[in-house]
């Protein structure tokens, strides 16, 4: 398979496969039980037995990390769903209208585009209340903004393409047009843009966890791990520290595959 | 107007009268309005249409059970932190307020917004601005080293790396930074926002990501620059490696960098309620945070408002500069038009 | 004079590697230039000839590696120069003229500063003396005002001004050899003869060595001494120029000459003997009245047509010609119904097709087809080629899938294309190839009439030619009628029978392509006939 020439598609995909995994049957992949302790070891530094170590109430962390990712990925795919519907239709129909409506409409997805993502998230998050549904909506709708954008400025090109006006002149009618070649040749950007806000996703829901706006303990997500281990990271700086690099693998690793997605080799 | 027919030559850039310049800068100065307005808009919307009383909310943090329910009482709170009243009064009320420096009353604390946001600004601003200037050196830095860099593949090494400052969670490094250089090493602080030691390492964990995107924009444009035609023609002249970098790749490829300051802004705003937090310091993204842990969302507001002033006022600065730095515009502003090749074919 | 040449190049080989593999853009070259001589690089895009400007002076892009070979330049080894002192050669003893004058000088500094620049380095001048000689040089170049337009910025330029400054900054330094990289193609056939006049002028004036590269026999054949032809990184033929065009000796050489537009003056005749079919009407197939067209309503409105008037019989071909910005294309996309006439009609077949809409437009459509210039562009590229030529058919829902698929295969024979590509995408297919399925699509409908905008002015001479005689041959199968728009008279001798010249929107002149040709009225017909390149050569 041509994948197989590029080493770093080869580790991304296997790690995401592990992480596909652990969203769909934890119990497979994770030694211990999330919430139950495992003895009396607090804090025990990782150990073949226990490969991320144990926390406060001598949980086994790498069977929580296991268990986090359901909840972690879950509410940074829904950001992205969300994202990309808001914004597609909103930039089909400003691209597709143009005129006022366009300006107007695109004047205000500017705006939304300078706020930053994260206190938008923060103010849907203190309006709809704490948790992963709400971090994902929020988180969502800071991207729209870029989404919209895009899908715009996809519409508006494609159709000034010559193809286009050649479909015209070719006999093809308006919604022929749109569908035959205006949507399929808009589309594939906006689908290497969804994979890579995918993984700004991820990041973005773990930072708004990691504040405390996630899943309330003793559920476990990635971000509120991090933050779980922060009282003891003079002493026990693995808690934290174990958990943020999972993060970032997956995150690393979204992120090549999306690159792989827009063409980049 | 200006009639085409003036003679663009003796047009020098900066003869442009007052109302060239104003006509330039009117739309701009508007623009920046609108964006205040516009956030306060969306937020208002936003804090508004989703479900859930503001007040109540708040009310039930602070009290937790024993929480009042008395309709009378909280009449009288919404009041208090004018959340009384229909909607659009409320939305003009706060609007208004905005000009006269007044943005409510926090609902956690009772004490002034904008006396609460201000106490706080000091060490942000500090914390930003390192971050601005580190990020911007360090996106700079291995821009130049990737241009210069042979054969490809080290290049390519080297341009895989500014990225990940953007994929590596802030938090993350934030910890890295203070088990080594803290609890470590004992060179900086761990916590806290006195004096310049405490800045570095929650600025470097903050210039990482900025870097990452001064990166991504500076590498492009400068690639751009690098592979474009007038950089062969400099090649051709025999100038020196130092003159084509300096003079013209450089020098084309900061124009676009200079238009995403405004960017990094609201991106650095975003980034210091988990810097701030991770360092416990205090700011202005440690108070978003505790205003929305309290949902207090007359401080959320207020936030709101101040980082889209500061967003605005920066673009608002950084348009005029890229007017005054690029000549096309610069030609635009003085209301110059390039010479028609009809005209030169006589010649 | 000495017998040792100024520029000397043996065995020059180089290699492009990219991710698919090594390729060989040159594969061993020998070339000599002599003092004072200008010698002329010919080949058609993908030959190498470009690859042998910037070998010389060691500027390729980074995928090109010189695989060997031996580059004397006065008796520096240029291989084995330093890059530093190679940047002193650079400049100051080999000048040059680069192919794009619009995205060749840095856009955000001065053009005075940008020729001063070469002479400070160089001749070591101060910078208020630099300053002075760059507007001398702009003086030298045929640049007017040259003090105020060393004040200006690229921009404010138009094309064939900085293709000026840029000789300029080639010769700032009167350097011993300057190569010229198509230093004209970029630029309208008027504009493209003043400023080889002018490089014409300063070799003259200097006496420096030229190497000339060009697609453009006729180019080369009125400015160079010498010519050498390169063909799939290779010399394939050289000689003194009236030699090689009057009698070329290669196999491909000669197809060049017998394709290049500028050379020949006749009109194509249908190959395998068919014959056209005029038919004598009394009314004509297509006819225009006081056609306009402004765009830009406030300000300064642009006109692209001003009462335009003409008419086209069927089975024959009407070509408009005229410069970027004459309003040709304009007029073109008006008859095919894309762009709305302010003013005037068109009537098509005795019909008034002005202001049709809806249905009666669409049936229009099957009637009167339109071929782009741009064959990358008006391919979907996310379709096969197969479902690109099968679109008009699906559109109008003629026939069956079963039967359209022998008809698309039909259409591919027709433009004499190989059916096994019907299953590839546009990218995958050469630009000729690409054209030959856009007209294969505008067959499909079997319209009356076929409106071609620039069809071949994307395409290689040699293809340029194939695609032309395609063109003559379908005409004559199928007694299509067509409007034919190009900025090339050498095309348009080919294939027409009546020609209008436009310019700024108005028709300057018309009538039968013998009489514009023999005795073009118009002054600036006259320049556009004595523009093209090999006029001279042509006529000797």
């Amino acid at each position: 398979m041509r994948l197989l020439r590029y080493p770093g598609m080869i580790v991304s995909i296997l790690l995401l496969a592990v992480t596909a995994l652990a969203v769909i049957a934890p119990a497979l992949l994770a030694p211990y039980d999330p919430y139950e302790s495992v003895g009396t070891m607090r804090l025990a530094p990782p150990s073949w037995e226990h490969l991320f170590g144990t926390d406060h109430l001598a949980r086994d962390v790498f069977s929580r990390v296991i268990y986090g990712a359901r909840l972690s990925l879950s509410a940074a795919g829904l950001a992205v769903v969300a994202g990309v519907t808001l914004g597609a239709v909103i930039g089909l129909v400003t691209g597709y209208l143009r005129g006022v409506v366009d300006a107007v409409v695109m004047r205000f997805v500017d705006v939304v585009i300078a706020i930053p993502g994260i206190l938008l998230a923060l103010i849907v998050v203190a309006s709809l209340g704490f948790g992963p549904v709400a971090v994902g909506l929020g988180v969502g709708l800071g991207t729209s903004g870029a989404f919209a954008r895009v899908m715009r400025a996809q519409v508006i090109r494609v159709r000034a393409e010559e193809y286009i006006e050649a479909a015209r002149t070719l006999g093809g009618r308006g919604p022929t047009i749109l569908v035959r070649h205006v949507l399929p040749n808009a589309a594939r950007p906006i689908i290497a843009m969804a994979a890579l806000e995918l993984a700004l996703a991820i990041l973005a829901v773990s930072a708004l966890s990691f504040l405390g706006f996630g899943a309330q303990p003793p559920a476990p997500e990635w971000g509120a791990l991090v933050s779980a281990g922060r009282d003891f990271v003079a002493t026990a700086p693995w808690l934290s520290i174990l958990p943020g690099l999972v993060i970032l693998a997956v995150v690393l690793a979204v992120n090549r595959i999306a690159r792989y997605v827009g063409g980049e080799r | 107007m200006t009639s085409p027919a003036q003679r663009v030559d003796a047009m020098g850039p900066r003869r442009g009268s007052v109302g060239t310049v104003a006509r330039f800068l009117l739309p701009k100065i508007g623009q920046a309005l609108f964006v205040v307005w516009a956030s306060y808009t969306v937020a208002f919307l936003l804090i508004h249409a989703l479900p859930g009383d503001p007040i109540l909310a708040a009310l039930a943090v602070r009290g937790g059970d024993a929480t009042t329910t008395d309709p009378a009482v909280l009449d009288e709170l919404r009041a208090r932190y004018g959340l009384d009243g229909p909607l659009w009064q409320q939305y003009l009320g706060g609007f208004f307020g905005i000009f006269r420096g007044d943005l409510g009353v926090s609902i956690a604390t009772g004490l002034p917004v904008s006396e609460t946001i201000l106490r706080v600004a000091g060490p942000t601003t500090a914390l930003a601005g390192f971050a601005l200037i580190v990020g911007f050196l360090i996106a700079l830095a291995f821009t130049v080293w990737a241009y210069l860099a042979r054969p490809a593949w080290v290049r390519n090494v080297i341009v895989q790396i500014p990225p990940l400052g953007i994929a590596v969670p802030a938090f993350l490094t934030g910890l890295v930074l203070i088990t080594v250089f803290s609890f470590g090493l004992g060179w900086f602080p761990a916590s806290g926002a006195s004096g310049f030691a405490s800045v570095v390492l929650p600025g470097i964990t903050l210039a990482l990501p900025t870097a990452a995107i001064f990166f991504q924009v500076f590498s492009a444009a400068v690639f751009d620059a690098g592979a474009s035609p007038f950089v062969f023609t400099a090649n051709a002249k025999g100038l020196s490696q130092s003159a084509v970098v300096f003079r013209h790749v450089l020098r084309n490829a900061m124009l676009p960098a200079i238009t995403i300051i405004g960017l990094q802004v609201g991106y650095l705003a975003g980034g210091t309620a988990v810097v701030e937090t991770v360092f416990s310091r205090d700011g202005i993204g440690r108070l978003t945070v505790d205003s929305v842990l309290a949902r207090d969302i007359n401080v959320l507001m207020g936030v709101v408002i101040v980082v889209a002033t500061v967003y605005a006022v920066v673009t608002l600065v950084v348009d005029a500069l890229y007017g005054v730095i690029d000549p096309r515009t610069r030609t635009a502003l003085a209301g110059a038009k390039p010479i028609s090749a009809a005209k030169e074919v006589r010649t | 004079m000495t017998s040792v040449p100024l520029l000397t190049v043996r065995g020059l080989r180089v290699d492009y590697t990219t991710p698919k593999g090594t390729t060989a853009a040159l594969r061993g070259v020998d070339l000599d230039v002599d003092r004072g001589e200008v010698v002329a690089v010919v080949g058609e895009s993908g030959s190498g000839k470009s690859t042998i400007a910037h070998a010389l002076v060691r500027l390729l892009p980074e995928e090109a590696t010189i695989a060997g070979g031996d580059i004397r330049f006065d008796d520096v080894d240029v291989m084995s120069l330093s890059q530093r002192a190679l940047r002193r050669v650079r400049g100051a003893r080999i000048g040059f003229v680069p192919q794009d004058p619009s995205h060749s000088l840095n856009p955000v500094l001065r053009i005075g500063e940008q020729i001063a620049e070469v002479v400070r380095r160089h001749l070591g001048l101060t910078p208020p003396a630099a300053a002075a000689r760059a507007v001398e040089i702009l003086d030298e170049v045929g640049v007017p005002d040259p003090a105020q337009r060393a004040r200006q910025y690229p921009h404010e330029l138009s094309g064939g001004l900085r293709q000026r400054v840029l000789i300029g900054i080639a010769w700032a330094c009167n350097p011993e050899l300057v190569i010229a990289d198509e230093p004209t193609s970029a630029l309208d056939a008027t504009v493209q003869r003043h400023v080889l006049d002018r490089m014409q002028a300063m070799r003259a004036a200097h006496g420096t060595s030229v190497l000339l590269v060009t697609h453009d026999l006729g180019v080369a054949a009125d400015r160079a001494d010498r010519i050498v032809v390169v063909n799939k990184g290779e010399i394939v033929e050289r000689g003194a120029s009236a030699e090689v065009l009057a009698d070329p000796q290669h196999e491909y050489t000669r197809r060049l000459v017998a394709a290049a537009p500028g050379l020949r003056s006749r009109r194509l005749e249908p190959s395998g003997g068919a014959s056209r079919a005029v038919t004598e009407a009394s009314e004509p197939f297509l006819r225009v009245r006081g056609l306009s067209k402004t765009y830009g309503s406030t300000g300064s409105p642009i006109v692209a047509a001003d009462d335009l008037e003409f008419s086209i019989d069927r089975g024959t071909t009407f070509a408009i010609v005229g410069e970027s910005g004459s309003g040709k294309s304009t007029t073109a996309r008006m008859i095919a119904r894309i762009v709305e006439s302010d003013a005037g009609t068109i009537t098509f077949d005795g019909a008034d097709i002005t202001r049709l809409r809806g249905t009666a437009l669409r049936q229009l459509r099957r009637r009167l087809q339109v071929v782009y210039q741009n064959p990358f562009g008006s391919l979907d590229p996310r379709m096969t080629i197969g479902a690109i030529i099968d679109e008009p058919l699906r559109a109008f829902g003629m026939g069956s899938r079963g039967e359209r698929a022998s008809t698309v295969r039909d259409l591919m024979a027709d433009v004499r294309l190989d059916p096994a590509l019907a299953a590839r995408r546009p990218a995958q297919l050469s630009g000729g190839q690409r054209q030959r399925v856009a007209i294969a699509r505008a067959l499909a409908l079997r319209p009356e009439m076929i409106i071609l905008d620039e069809p071949v002015s994307a395409l290689d001479v040699s293809v340029q030619e194939q695609v032309l005689q395609l063109l003559v041959d379908l005409q004559a199968e199928h007694a299509l009628t067509y409007l034919f728009i190009s900025h090339d008279l050498g095309v348009i001798r080919q294939i027409s029978d009546e020609v209008a010249v436009m310019r700024r929107g108005v028709i300057l002149e018309q009538g039968s392509a013998e009489s514009v040709f023999a005795a073009p009225q118009h002054d600036y017909t006259r320049d556009l006939l004595s523009a093209i390149p090999g006029g001279g050569v042509a006529a000797g």
